[in-house]
């Protein structure tokens, strides 16, 4: 059974007010307790690092931030990030994708056991299968390697969700075409193009999206199901391979579009043609860019 | 407001039978932005052309679609035309209705609606052309060739005669290649080393070659007309400086059981070595795998195991303490010549093969490959040219020839036929027979392949004044029967079994790429086929050239060859080199992407889809000169065109200047709009 409040906070406190009382970052981005539950918080003063906790309402990927366009963030100078194994995944496809130098972040790894599916809560709660994070189950990274600092103790396996991730996939996949057509059709059309998937997501970088282009136009802007179709599923396809699944898209959708399940099923079929899953291993070439000699070809006729 | 001018060809009958162009003419006429269009009979003929001429002048057009064959026809043509109207050549762009179109379809009516659905796609493309003009390049005129066997040294002789440096790279100690090898030279029976060594030694005295043995490359940069390839010279424990090629050292080295290399393993070598009498340098390089010295080193000795040769060196040239160095040669063209090597058809196979156990290749020791025999039969051999056999030095009086093992099945072997086989089957049972005259030359082939200028006539003599006996079949299986190599095999034109008792058998084996052409073609961006061998530019027009602009390709590492087709082709790839050296500057088509730098965020996946290398990541600075982040660059002398970053790039940031974003846009849009 995991605590709801994780083990290793006196260390996490103590290595960021290090950190900023050294000079090392500028900025230490982790989560406070507020009013409404767990939200992300920028120290900057060591004598209010004790702010920062790490619970099971920690669900934010704070990865976000170390986007180099995010120019209000950049401002404060370097940064000290704390960060659960998803979100270091994320970091992974930053330096990836040359966004980053590994010296431009302190990383400061916290082991999770797994957060809950809703945060909003004035107190942490032990996770059970009714209300963890689905993506939780089946973690792959609860020791992550890419961090400075590893706080905390090993955790036990999240619990299994009610309904995992995995299952409400192959349900979708066991139904016939014009099922799923009516099925995603009925989720798209809910879509009012606020782009909050986007913002959140920490590896949505480009400084102007495929979706603002308008000479061409690709993507109609227009909250019509034929725009929403195209950008839902670029939006999906450009993260193919890259996807870390914090969930952050999904948790942000004002109108509750499982975006989990795009991502999981895309997750699939990288995993399933390249052997390829997202680690925190920024030298694990996504298979956009590796070329390997025994490559599938046979689409080349 | 674009003024377009539309011209519809009808091939003679190409198109017109099946499109009515006069039709497709005067529908794309009421086309927005139209401004002319026009049918003919020939357009690319002189009236034609003129006519597409006159009205670029008359209506001052903007751009012009001709409606025809494909661009690879005749698209430099029209551009040429366009330009002698004075209209930037690339605001002329070829509407294919013949390959796309009328070739392939019957109906005339569905045809013809296709035909103008082409011609609206490219006269939308052609309103968003703007005006390109040509790339220049510097050419630096030095080349390289990559393999100092017959075809290299050709290439290298060639182009060093045309009066450009070459830097000739041979991984083994001594040029040569497998040519030198060999005993006597089909068609003709000249001596192999007597045509070769001259050779070896001009390449070597030339004041244009340079040449670096017992080197590889390391690593290629650039692009034609300049590129930047990394060398690595490997350790040779002897400075070439200094030594003069005496012997001594190789007089006095203890380990002298180290089978040959150059004698296919039939006689031995010392640890330092020249690989053969004649070899070019004829300066020694240490085999470290070998050496008495290194294996103590390896073991942790304190003290060194040996070090005679270096006692017995008079000029102090050997040194054990060297290590492999990398030198870096910048040259505008590059020639692969680095040959092949045998299908080693014994039991244990890499690569998914399976091996010719039956054969008992490598198990009977008087079972030896095509190579073996060559060494037998050469004077400078093992033997003296004496056809003795390896197991007990006897004078076989029955041997056996097996024509394509490996070759032509797909089954154990290659797909492929290898080639060279049944006309070195048919000189070996020569050579067998003008040295043992009571002897019994028999052959196992499947069809016997001559072409060639004189071939056939060579191969017909060795059945009819050499009397080697000829059967038409395979054989099953092959073994030691006491002092005799038992062969088994069946005669398909009498459908008899045939069993053999052989004194020795020799297998004509498939030719495979040499090793290591794989990781070359990678560094080269160069690709090989299923088989291995790399690929040329075009099967039947562009046989020399591989799809990377500047890089050629002779010999066997293209597909097997014998020795004139492999020197032809080294003269075709110094051709081709010469060419590219004719001029101080290439030109080259604008189809090359560019970045947008203000949208690119640097991501990089662009540079690590890139086939050819052409993309870098190039700093971005603000206006008082700190950097401030970095985007994709495209280096212009290196795209090829293909459009493969255009398809990653998440934000499209990059794009074909001739195959923009908004022209394929526009080319969808037509076929959507217009009914």
């Amino acid at each position: 059974m995991t605590e709801p409040i994780y083990t290793g906070v006196d260390d996490l406190r103590r290595i960021a007010r290090e950190l900023l009382e050294a000079g090392d970052v500028r900025v230490i981005i982790g989560w406070e307790h507020a009013r409404r539950g767990a939200r992300p918080v920028f120290v900057s003063d060591p004598a209010e690092t004790d702010k920062l906790i790490f619970d099971t309402r920690c669900v934010h990927n704070l990865v976000t931030y170390l986007n180099p366009r995010r120019d209000a963030v950049a401002e404060f100078g370097k940064i000290g990030l704390v960060v659960k194994g998803c979100d270091v995944k994320a970091v992974a496809g930053l330096l990836r994708e040359a966004q980053l130098t590994r010296d431009d972040v302190v990383l400061i790894g916290v082991r999770c056991g797994g957060v809950l599916e809703e945060n909003e809560l004035p107190a942490a709660l032990a996770l059970t299968p009714e209300n963890v994070a689905p993506r939780c189950y089946g973690c792959d990274n609860r020791e992550p390697t890419l961090t400075d600092h590893l706080v905390g103790e090993p955790q036990p396996e999240p619990p299994r969700p009610v309904m995992t991730i995995d299952e409400r996939v192959a349900v979708l996949d066991g139904q016939p075409l014009e099922e799923r057509w009516a099925f995603w059709t009925d989720q798209f059309s809910k879509c009012v193009r606020c782009y909050a998937c986007r913002q959140v997501c920490p590896l949505c970088i480009c400084e102007r999206c495929i979706v603002e282009k308008t000479q061409p136009q690709w993507i109609e802007s227009s909250s019509h199901p034929r725009g929403n179709f195209s950008w839902n599923i670029t939006r999906a396809v450009h993260l193919a391979g890259r996807c870390v699944d914090c969930g952050e898209c999904e948790r942000f959708c004002p109108v509750g579009i499982p975006l989990s399940l795009l991502n999981r099923k895309l997750q699939h079929i990288v995993r399933d043609r390249y052997e390829y899953t997202v680690s925190d291993d920024p030298e694990n070439a996504a298979p956009i860019g590796d070329y390997r000699l025994d490559d599938q070809q046979e689409f080349i006729k | 407001m674009s003024r377009i001018g539309v011209f519809v060809c009808h091939c003679g009958e190409n198109i017109a039978r099946t499109v009515d162009c006069a039709k497709v003419a005067e529908t794309l006429k009421d086309h927005p932005g139209v401004a002319v269009a026009e049918d003919y009979k020939y357009m690319c003929s002189d009236p034609g052309q003129a006519l597409v001429k006159k009205a670029i002048e008359e209506n001052n057009l903007t751009g012009v679609v001709i409606a025809a064959c494909s661009p690879h026809m005749h698209e430099k043509t029209f551009r040429r035309a366009a330009d002698q109207a004075g209209l930037n050549k690339f605001m002329c762009e070829m509407a294919n209705i013949r390959e796309h179109c009328s070739w392939i379809h019957e109906d005339k009516d569905e045809a013809t609606a296709k035909a103008i659905d082409i011609g609206r796609t490219i006269i939308e493309k052609v309103k968003h052309n703007r005006p390109l003009e040509t790339i220049k390049i510097p050419v630096t005129k030095r080349a390289m060739v990559i393999g100092g066997g017959i075809a290299g040294i050709q290439a290298a002789l060639d182009i060093a005669d045309g009066g450009h440096e070459v830097i000739l790279v041979e991984k083994e100690a001594s040029i040569g290649g497998h040519m030198s090898q060999l005993s006597e030279t089909f068609p003709t029976l000249d001596c192999s080393q007597c045509i070769l060594t001259p050779r070896m030694v001009e390449a070597f005295q030339h004041p244009n070659i340079k040449l670096h043995t017992w080197s590889e490359v390391e690593k290629v940069d650039g692009y034609i007309g300049n590129f930047e390839v990394t060398v690595r010279k490997k350790a040779r424990s002897v400075d070439q400086d200094l030594c003069n090629g005496c012997g001594d050292c190789f007089g006095v080295c203890p380990s002298k059981k180290i089978p040959s290399e150059f004698e296919a393993g039939l006689g031995n070598r010392t640890a330092i070595y020249v690989p053969f009498p004649q070899a070019v340098p004829n300066q020694p390089v240490l085999d470290r795998v070998n050496c008495t010295l290194f294996k103590g080193r390896r073991k942790g000795l304190a003290k060194d195991a040996c070090g005679k040769c270096k006692e017995a060196c008079l000029k102090g040239a050997i040194d054990y303490d060297t290590e492999d160095t990398f030198v870096t040669e910048e040259v505008g063209a590059i020639v692969i010549a680095t040959g092949f090597k045998l299908y080693d058809i014994g039991k244990d196979q890499p690569d998914g093969l399976k091996g010719y156990g039956e054969y008992g290749y490598g198990e009977v020791p008087d079972v030896i490959d095509g190579l073996q025999f060559e060494r037998l039969a050469s004077a400078s051999g093992p033997t003296a040219g004496a056809i003795l056999r390896p197991s007990d030095g006897k004078e076989p009086k029955t041997v056996v020839f097996v024509h394509c093992v490996g070759s032509r099945d797909p089954e154990k072997g290659m797909s492929y036929c290898s080639k060279i086989c049944c006309m070195y089957n048919a000189k070996h049972a020569m050579l067998y027979k003008h040295k043992v005259h009571d002897g019994r030359a028999v052959a196992f082939y499947m069809d016997i392949r001559a072409a060639g200028k004189g071939y056939d006539e060579f191969s017909r003599r060795a059945i009819e004044e050499d009397h080697a006996e000829y059967i038409r079949g395979r054989v099953s299986r092959i073994f030691r029967d006491g002092d005799k190599v038992k062969v088994w095999g069946f005669d398909t034109l009498s459908g008899e079994q045939v069993v053999i008792d052989a004194d020795m058998v020799v297998l004509a084996t498939a030719i495979r790429p040499n090793d290591g052409v794989k990781e070359l073609a990678q560094k080269l961006s160069v690709s090989v086929d299923a088989d291995g061998f790399i690929n040329e530019a075009h099967p039947k027009l562009r046989p020399v050239e591989t799809n990377t602009a500047g890089v050629f390709v002779a010999g066997a590492c293209q597909s097997p060859r014998d020795i004139p087709d492999a020197v032809a082709m080294a003269s075709a790839t110094s051709a081709k080199v010469l060419g590219l050296f004719s001029s101080d500057e290439l030109e080259r088509e604008p189809a090359v992407a560019i970045v947008n730098e203000q949208t690119c965020i640097g991501c990089m996946r662009c540079e690590l889809v890139c086939p050819y290398g052409a993309i870098e990541q190039r700093e971005v600075c603000t206006v008082d000169g700190h950097v401030c982040g970095h985007t994709a660059y495209v280096n212009p002398g290196v795209c090829q065109g293909c459009g493969t970053c255009q398809a990653v790039c998440l934000s499209k940031s990059v794009e074909l200047q001739t195959f923009t974003d908004e022209q394929i846009f526009s080319e969808i849009n037509a076929l959507c709009a217009w009914e």
